[in-house]
């Protein structure tokens, strides 16, 4: 709250204080919505000019880091939005890495722990690529609630929505998700 | 259960929070649903997926704060560039458009106030003057002061020559 009041009265120090404070968080959460490092970092970037101009707005109610994570939110969904959408994945798209974490799931130890940063690095490609296919809104919840074990209530405090519209996009996401993984397995195993 | 298919327990909530005794249901019922069984593989390679994806962070680089504030500095000034540049070109004409004035003031000086002054000038001359150039002209017949006549000057300057010549 200080450090938002410093900076309305023009200290930019303190506005650089909060970057450096909140640039963890404000990855964390542009993570959710992009892979590539550079995308992130533009979406981070354009989080931090967006709250400078929007300090006047914050009146210090609830935290900044929930400020500054629903100002994440939005502004992820936006770049996403006028982003152009990419074509479905199709099993002969997915590399001979991916082809191999897929086979060695399927061989029956999907529940297994992998502790191989180059596997991780796979699957969260593999990962990005199939929900690619699925609608913004759905990914962001997905990965918050699915992935992140957030619970309902904070992602609807997050994105603004009702807790019976979260738990209706989830379950469609989680349908979508098992769906498109599901047409990719048959083509693997058809192929 | 076992007849039910789980595809709608496996859509409800997350796949690792799925309870003992639902897996057990969902277990018994893909021994004899080759559909479910499918629907649950894709189910936990999905949950294992969005799993991989959510811990998958990218870090802030370390000049990540220099660039925002750069970034930040550029947009406002960028923001402030139509008023700025005004002033800018203000300055810049500020010499021209004083040096204009003074040349308008000086023409106003000169269109107004100097012509009288002239004509004063030229008036006070020709009292003090006794020849003047019409004196001249048509009283050319009136003897200098010195009291030679024209004829006795032009003698005198054409002997001084021819004796010169001699």
């Amino acid at each position: 709250m200080e450090l938002a009041r410093l900076t309305r009265e023009g200290d930019e120090s303190a506005f650089a204080e909060i970057v450096r404070r909140y640039s963890p968080r404000v990855f964390r959460t542009a993570s959710r919505f992009f892979r590539r490092r550079e995308q992130v970092e533009e979406a981070a970037q354009e989080v931090f000019l967006k709250a400078f101009t929007e300090l006047g707005s914050y009146e210090g109610r609830g935290s900044m880091e929930g400020w500054l994570t629903r100002i994440t939110t939005n502004t992820c969904l936006n770049l996403l939005r006028s982003a152009r959408r990419r074509p479905e994945l199709m099993a002969s798209d997915l590399t001979e890495d991916e082809t191999k974490w897929l086979d060695h799931k399927l061989a029956g130890r999907a529940t297994e722990n992998h502790h191989s940063a180059e596997r991780r690095l796979v699957a969260a490609d593999l990962a990005d690529r199939v929900m690619s296919d699925l609608a913004d809104d759905d990914r962001m919840v997905l990965t918050m609630i699915d992935g992140e074990d957030s619970s309902v209530k904070e992602v609807a405090e997050v994105t603004g929505w009702s807790e019976s519209k979260v738990k209706v996009r989830a379950h469609r996401a989680r349908k979508r998700m098992r769906e498109a993984v599901e047409k990719l397995l048959a083509r693997r195993k058809g192929s | 259960m076992k007849e039910e298919h789980i595809i709608s327990i496996l859509e409800s909530s997350p796949f690792n929070s799925l309870g003992q005794s639902e897996m057990a249901a969902i277990d018994a019922h893909v021994a004899h649903c080759e559909g479910c069984r499918r629907a649950l593989e894709a189910a936990q390679i999905s949950a294992l997926l969005i799993r991989e994806r959510a811990v998958a962070e990218i870090e802030p680089p370390p000049f990540f704060q220099t660039r925002v504030m750069a970034a930040l500095r550029e947009r406002r000034a960028s923001a402030e560039s139509p008023l700025s540049s005004l002033r800018r070109l203000w300055k810049a004409t500020g010499a021209l458009v004083s040096g204009m004035a003074a040349t308008v003031m000086a023409l106003a000086v000169l269109t107004f106030v100097a012509p009288s002054t002239e004509t004063v000038s030229q008036d006070a001359a020709s009292a003090f003057n006794a020849y003047t150039a019409e004196d001249v002209i048509l009283a050319s017949d009136r003897l200098p002061e010195d009291g030679l006549s024209y004829d006795q000057v032009l003698n005198t300057i054409y002997e001084t020559d021819e004796d010169a010549e001699k």
